[in-house]
């Protein structure tokens, strides 16, 4: 079984949020990446099946020179091959561009089960996986927290609100998204790590795709206007001073609401 | 222009309330740049809330009435709204940020080569021109996107109030082909609700990320939950991270809560877990990130080490106790 894992590469979770002069993204320059934490879930749902029987688990990742380390991270927890669109052309790409640069790559590999994660850490947009899906003509079940191979499809549980799940069963070749918490993620071991410098890493470009003009800021039909801080407004009352004079005033507030 | 259609839910034998609100967002833009409201009911037996959805503002309500749709079904609803989409000339869709939103939505703006934005909290029309205002970055950011042509946008649960509106009530039977339909929808459960029912807690501490391991929670934030007579919480990444069991999760996919009093310690503040406590009596954060998304709900915030003030709160209330 082939299992194409799509992962994003994102500002780590407790980056600087310095917005860019321009005013559309934010400042990439001094911080950290991490793989999306959704992701590493849908990764490590990847690597379980594998685990369980055979199974192949190529990953694949869109954009600069960077996301060659959070690739290079996946291969050390044990996939076996990774795709790095790496193109300069796909720079301003919309979520549906991003998902027809995967589509072009998955129509390649054939893959008999599609993994992400339910959405970025930092544009929260859940859009990618579905787009890919219906590109792919193959059905979709997102925000899984549980999944089981069965003999040609896949049964997974779909997180609802409250606590409530939906079990649906998808044939394969199907796409899972998956929700963060779905399992336990795994720490890349040493041996991983020095195995991942020989596995494979295959560059393409958008022309490789086919999708030029197609992709990138020129085919992006939604943009970006503007990203900012919120404004402070009607917020908390923050209280000033040492932690003694703070505590004191809680205490002070707690005996108020009659909750002493 | 082309109409806007709204992708209704219904839950309980009822219209969801966040199709309502999208109701009210809808008639909003529409007003402001000179377009029709139109309405897509899909499921089993639902004649009666399709009247009702258009007569009480969703304009000319397609029905799609199969015993396929009678439970969620992710190939039924893109189905049925690419061919509602078709008949009503739509050229901007909305839908809830719903679990069935976030999961049948870019599918049809996949198969449309539209416009996608997800999670709008607000949509301002200028005309022609429509602008898309929701969080990035976990809460922590706004962001404002414009887009170009066909949209398909999902709106946020709760970011408006629905408001009372009236229309015609017409509506019209949709047949779909629903032959190449793969999906198959096998039940709904729900998952084990072991532990404190945290909906009966005159008070909730809960703690976040921010905690830093399992052991803190029983030795900094059980504490001041004990002294409370309250119960402890958490937010999901806690959960996530095997620190606490489910039942500890308040949020949209753990519980709702509005305690008397909520202390939120170390947690930063989600859409999902302000949804679970936003409607808490009187709410006080304590993070050391003064822009953390908890303080635009809390009433009062200490910008400071949880560790520096939860245990010396915890000290000076037993000591207020005597």
């Amino acid at each position: 079984m082939k299992v194409m894992v799509c992962l994003k590469q994102v500002p780590h979770q407790d980056a600087r949020l310095d917005i860019r002069d321009d005013g559309m993204w934010i400042k990439e320059d001094s911080i950290k990446f991490e793989i999306n934490s959704y992701d590493t879930y849908a990764l490590e749902e990847a690597l379980r099946i594998k685990d369980a029987g055979e199974a192949e688990v190529v990953v694949v990742s869109i954009g600069p020179d960077r996301v060659t380390q959070a690739l290079r991270t996946a291969l050390g927890m044990g996939a076996d091959r990774a795709v790095h669109i790496k193109d300069d052309a796909a720079d301003g790409s919309d979520s549906l561009g991003l998902a027809k640069l995967l589509a072009a790559v998955a129509k390649e590999e054939n893959p008999d089960l599609i993994l992400a994660g339910l959405m970025s850490d930092d544009t929260n947009l859940s859009a990618v996986p579905p787009m890919l899906s219906q590109l792919m003509g193959i059905p979709s079940a997102s925000g899984v927290v549980k999944s089981e191979v069965l003999n040609g499809s896949m049964r997974v549980e779909r997180e609802l609100e409250g606590g409530a799940l939906e079990v649906v069963e998808l044939p394969r070749p199907c796409l899972i998204s998956i929700q963060t918490g779905a399992n336990q993620v795994r720490y890349a071991s040493l041996k991983g790590i020095m195995q991942a410098k020989k596995k494979p890493v295959d560059v393409k470009t958008v022309e490789d795709l086919g999708l030029g003009g197609q992709v990138g800021a020129a085919g992006a039909k939604v943009t970006v206007s503007k990203i900012y801080h919120p404004p402070k407004g009607d917020s908390a009352e923050i209280l000033e001073g040492s932690t003694d004079e703070i505590v004191s005033k809680l205490v002070g507030k707690i005996k108020e609401l009659g909750l002493l | 222009m082309g109409s806007i259609l709204i992708v209704a839910e219904t839950q309980a034998g009822a219209i969801r309330e966040a199709t309502n609100e999208l109701v009210t967002m809808a008639r909003g833009i529409a007003e402001a740049s000179g377009r029709e409201v139109k309405s897509l009911v899909i499921g089993s037996g639902v004649g009666d809330l399709a009247s009702e959805l258009a007569s009480k503002g969703g304009g000319e309500t397609l029905v799609v009435d199969d015993a396929k749709a009678a439970d969620y079904n992710v190939d039924v609803w893109t189905a049925s709204i690419l061919t509602a989409v078709e008949a009503s000339g739509a050229d901007l869709v909305m839908i809830s940020n719903t679990p069935t939103g976030w999961d049948v939505a870019p599918r049809i703006a996949a198969a449309l080569d539209a416009a996608f934005v997800s999670d709008c909290f607000k949509i301002s029309a200028d005309g022609d021109n429509l602008s898309f205002h929701r969080r990035i970055f976990n809460g922590k950011l706004d962001a404002e996107l414009s887009a170009s042509g066909t949209a398909v946008v999902t709106v946020q649960p709760g970011a408006l109030d629905a408001a009372e509106a009236s229309s015609d009530g017409a509506t019209k039977p949709l047949e779909v082909d629903l032959s190449g339909c793969k999906a198959k929808f096998i039940e709904n459960k729900q998952a084990d609700a072991t532990g404190v029912d945290l909906t009966k807690a005159d008070v909730i501490v809960s703690g976040g990320r921010g905690v830093g391991n399992p052991e803190k929670f029983s030795e900094v934030i059980q504490p001041l939950a004990d002294i409370l007579g309250g119960a402890m919480g958490a937010s999901r990444p806690v959960v996530d991270a095997g620190w606490l069991p489910h039942n500890y999760q308040v949020g949209s996919s753990g519980q709702i809560v509005a305690p008397k009093l909520y202390v939120a310690c170390g947690i930063s503040g989600a859409i999902q877990h302000l949804v679970g406590m936003k409607g808490s009596n009187f709410i006080l954060a304590i993070n050391k990130d003064p822009d953390a998304p908890i303080f635009e709900v809390a009433d009062l915030g200490v910008v400071a080490d949880l560790f520096d003030i939860v245990p010396a709160l915890t000290k000076a209330l037993g000591e207020a106790k005597g």
